[in-house]
């Protein structure tokens, strides 16, 4: 079966074989986090770090992935690649909790910091996920 | 522009920038979408270098700091890693996500900027 490869994620080429569909999803979901989690990472660095947005995010994204992780768990594909898949969904979670995560805080609009308008760049950073359009969602 | 403006560029540059490095660690890497924006992000520095010298600014010092910011943030877009023949990896069949790309959604986040 010939394999191509549909992603590049922390330093390791993915490959899956054509139809493999399952895979391409958490693939192409990891592919997702690896953008977010360095954008909120830079948004780590930002006034947003001492405001309630950014910590709400995060939390978000520790819950989705829990979920993915979960999912992955009960998907039946070959242990190498689970366990190859695996290690990633346990990387990022690492990295997500070392972001803010107390909701407590005052949104920075709030506290007069954050000028940008109505619009909130860590609630926009979740919107990368939605540039996914393919495949479906699993129903695990 | 006034100072504000200012600000909520670079803030955007650069979360735009922190999205895009990750990018360029995957198979965007080889992507046009990715050489694209690597050249409308410097496009927007070198814009934001020339409204921060045609900005009414007192402090020199503020006017520094904006500039010494503007600089690092065009020396992580230059660093930006591109391949040199890139094609876009939808045609290529590499890149399987739908007709979404995540530079560009990237690059959307320029747009909570007023």
């Amino acid at each position: 079966m010939v394999k191509t490869r549909c992603g590049r994620i922390l330093g390791e080429d993915i490959c899956i074989e054509e139809e493999d569909t399952p895979t391409l999803y958490f693939i192409n979901q990891l592919r997702a986090y690896q953008v977010v989690l360095a954008a909120l990472k830079a948004l780590d660095q930002d006034v947003c770090r001492d405001g309630c947005s950014l910590p709400s995010t995060v939390n978000r994204v520790i819950k989705r992935l829990g979920k993915l992780k979960n999912d992955l768990e009960a998907l039946d594909v070959a242990a190498e690649k689970k366990e190859s898949l695996l290690s990633k969904i346990n990387s990022f979670l690492a990295d997500a909790k070392k972001l803010p995560q107390d909701t407590s805080q005052t949104c920075r609009k709030s506290a007069g910091e954050c000028l940008i308008g109505s619009g909130c760049f860590a609630a926009e950073a979740m919107n990368l996920f939605k540039a996914i359009t393919e495949p479906e969602a699993l129903k695990v | 522009m006034e100072i504000e403006q200012i600000e909520n560029t670079q803030r955007g540059i650069s979360i735009v920038l922190g999205a895009l490095q990750a990018a360029s660690r995957d198979i965007c890497k080889n992507c046009i979408g990715l050489e694209g924006a690597k050249t409308k992000v410097g496009k927007m520095i070198k814009k934001l270098g020339m409204d921060l010298g045609a900005a009414s600014i007192s402090c020199e010092k503020t006017k520094t700091d904006f500039q010494t910011h503007i600089n690092s943030l065009s020396k992580v877009t230059e660093e930006l890693e591109v391949e040199e023949e890139c094609e876009c990896q939808k045609t290529a069949k590499n890149c399987k996500m739908g007709e979404g790309c995540f530079v560009n959604a990237a690059l959307d986040l320029m747009k909570l900027v007023r």
